[in-house]
């Protein structure tokens, strides 16, 4: 079976740690342990608030000292005012929103910023495993099988990009990172970046 | 192998062991936020652990609205129960009494040692009944600080409570940043809901209702006890929950019933219990002067909610419980919502447990490592 890859997982720290700026109000949904509002708080100085739904996550955010929420993203958007935030990251977790649009324009209302990060299911790897077997991608990122994941709406890069057209979101930056994860892929992204990371803005 | 012995190996555990209640009275008058005063201040309270060269390590736990200053140890080798903490308190437990020196004291407008409307007045040489001032968590807090400065500690490295000792951690936070190294609030809110002022004040109604009462000028032997019995019943019932109460009774009889109203359901049973034996232990006026202390806290007044949290600079936990309706998890919620808008460094953490409000007085080791892990960070 797949074990999680830790490298993999702090893929777009360093990234999303360059448009940081120093002492900013950032807001990470979907914070899981706190170890990229930690990594933020131990290089930026930023002030870091993390949200996650489950009470395991909370624990370890708790013991890293990370200011955390446990609870629903889109309801404790709703909480604060506009741009109460410099930055709000959905780091591997707009995927997984029940309303993907609502949560991000709520991102966008809070945030002055907003960093989006995640896996590009165009990627070609990930077309020729779709069409070669027939079956569900199953790897280090998804290491579970179907009936064990959490409800997924996995999409592209065009696929995101013409969402923020057709939204006027303003792409402010965007990185595109091979299939290592690691690698910067400048040319024909949807089709050779595993992952892609957004910086915008309303 | 004798018992001690076996404890040593079972766990890394330990008890606090025979501990003994303290007495802090000072003989200057004490004002309360209403405006009124009393010549003199009791608290009664228990210290566990011991304080450090720096009195840097203490901790200041808060009881519930009818708890006490006792929450951990017993009063002598014979005595089976013990504080209502001790799970929690103790060498080894999450509230560490190796590292901690723990103080708890009875709450101000209480009526196991401290001030209250059932102590006797020393100017009068009679007991206060209705004379004793209006209550608020401000005061209950106030007097503690007169505690701490009594015992030589400026700055607590954590006010913890529940329920109502949720909101006077919270007040403590609020009114004595400076104090105050960082606070759990468990199962509590800003406010009361109309649902819990509802609740609250029909247990008043019992007692005031009750003739025994006599307008507050009851005496020892003879006062409200029907009253205090049913307002206890139905307070009670707003400490569990639905679900809670269902696997714990179920609709199971007993057999000894015999008249139509004779106890019948386990349920009746263990409620007439935890009246009749209230009555012994606590003081009516004391009930209603902390109800009403309760009922009138409301960290959204003056101005709001985010303008009262904004004194606070201590680090802070608040944990909810999913079946509590007493204080719902949305109430602790919005604490933290408040907090983290004004820019604090605030948790919230929600666990799911089927006590109800009680929740935070049952073992739970999740509880305890999210205590552990905010206490040690």
């Amino acid at each position: 079976m797949y074990s999680k890859n830790a490298k993999k997982r702090q893929a777009d720290f360093q990234v999303i740690a360059q448009w940081v700026g120093e002492g900013e109000r950032v807001l990470d949904l979907g914070c899981g342990r706190g170890v990229l509002l930690e990594y933020l708080k131990q290089t930026k100085g930023v002030y870091g608030v993390g949200v996650d739904i489950d009470f395991d996550r909370i624990l370890s955010c708790v013991k890293r000292a990370v200011p955390v929420y446990q609870g629903d993203a889109h309801e404790i958007l709703a909480s604060f005012q506009e741009n109460a935030f410099d930055r709000v990251i959905f780091s591997r977790t707009v995927e997984q929103f029940e309303d993907p649009d609502a949560t991000l324009r709520e991102g966008l209302r809070v945030g002055k910023r907003v960093t989006v990060g995640f896996v590009n299911h165009a990627y070609w790897k990930n077309r020729v495993h779709t069409a070669v077997r027939g079956r569900r991608i199953q790897n280090e990122v998804y290491p579970q099988p179907w009936y064990a994941s959490l409800p997924a709406n996995p999409f592209s890069v065009v696929e995101f990009e013409d969402y923020c057209r057709e939204k006027n979101i303003h792409i402010r930056n965007k990185v595109y990172l091979a299939g290592d994860w690691r690698n910067e892929r400048k040319c024909l992204p949807n089709l050779l970046a595993g992952y892609a990371i957004y910086d915008l803005s309303k | 192998m004798n018992d001690s012995e076996q404890a040593v190996t079972i766990s890394a555990e330990g008890e606090v062991g025979i501990v003994e209640a303290q007495d802090f009275v000072a003989r200057t008058r004490f004002e309360f936020e209403s405006g009124g005063s009393i010549p003199e201040l009791r608290l009664r309270y228990e210290t566990y652990g011991y304080l450090n060269a720096a009195r840097n390590n203490a901790i200041l736990i808060c009881h519930a609205l009818t708890g006490d200053h006792h929450c951990a140890g017993v009063y002598s080798m014979e005595e089976r129960k013990q504080g209502w903490w001790n799970f929690m308190v103790g060498p080894g437990k999450p509230i560490n009494t190796s590292e901690y020196f723990v103080i708890c004291s009875n709450a101000l407008g209480g009526c196991q040692g401290s001030s209250g409307p059932g102590s006797i007045n020393p100017e009068t040489g009679q007991p206060y009944h209705l004379d004793f001032p209006k209550l608020t968590v401000r005061d209950m807090v106030r007097a503690q600080v007169l505690l701490l400065d009594a015992l030589g500690i400026e700055r607590v490295h954590a006010v913890v409570g529940g329920s109502m000792g949720g909101m006077q951690t919270l007040q403590w936070a609020i009114d004595y940043p400076e104090r105050v190294g960082r606070y759990i609030a468990l199962a509590c809110g800003a406010r009361h809901t109309a649902q819990a002022i509802a609740f609250n004040d029909t247990g008043r109604q019992a007692i005031i209702t009750d003739p025994g009462w006599q307008q507050g000028n009851y005496t020892a032997d003879a006062g409200p006890v029907q009253g205090m019995a049913v307002a206890r019943m139905m307070a009670h019932i707003t400490y569990l929950s639905d679900v809670g109460m269902e696997s714990k009774f179920g609709r199971r009889r007993r057999s000894s019933a015999k008249e139509h109203f004779d106890v019948e359901f386990e349920v009746e049973s263990y409620l007439r219990y935890q009246g009749q034996s209230f009555v012994t232990r606590f003081d009516a006026n004391s009930y209603l002067y902390l109800t009403k202390a309760l009922d009138r806290f409301d960290l959204h007044s003056p101005e709001s909610l985010d303008a009262t949290l904004s004194a606070v600079t201590a680090p802070g936990l608040v944990v909810g419980f999913t079946s509590d309706w007493l204080y719902p998890p949305q109430g602790n919620r919005e604490l933290v919502e408040a907090l983290l808008r004004v820019g604090k460094d605030a948790s919230y953490a929600e666990l799911e447990m089927d006590y109800g409000h009680d929740s935070f007085l049952v073992r739970a080791p999740k509880l305890y490592q999210l205590m552990r892990n905010f206490l040690q960070r």
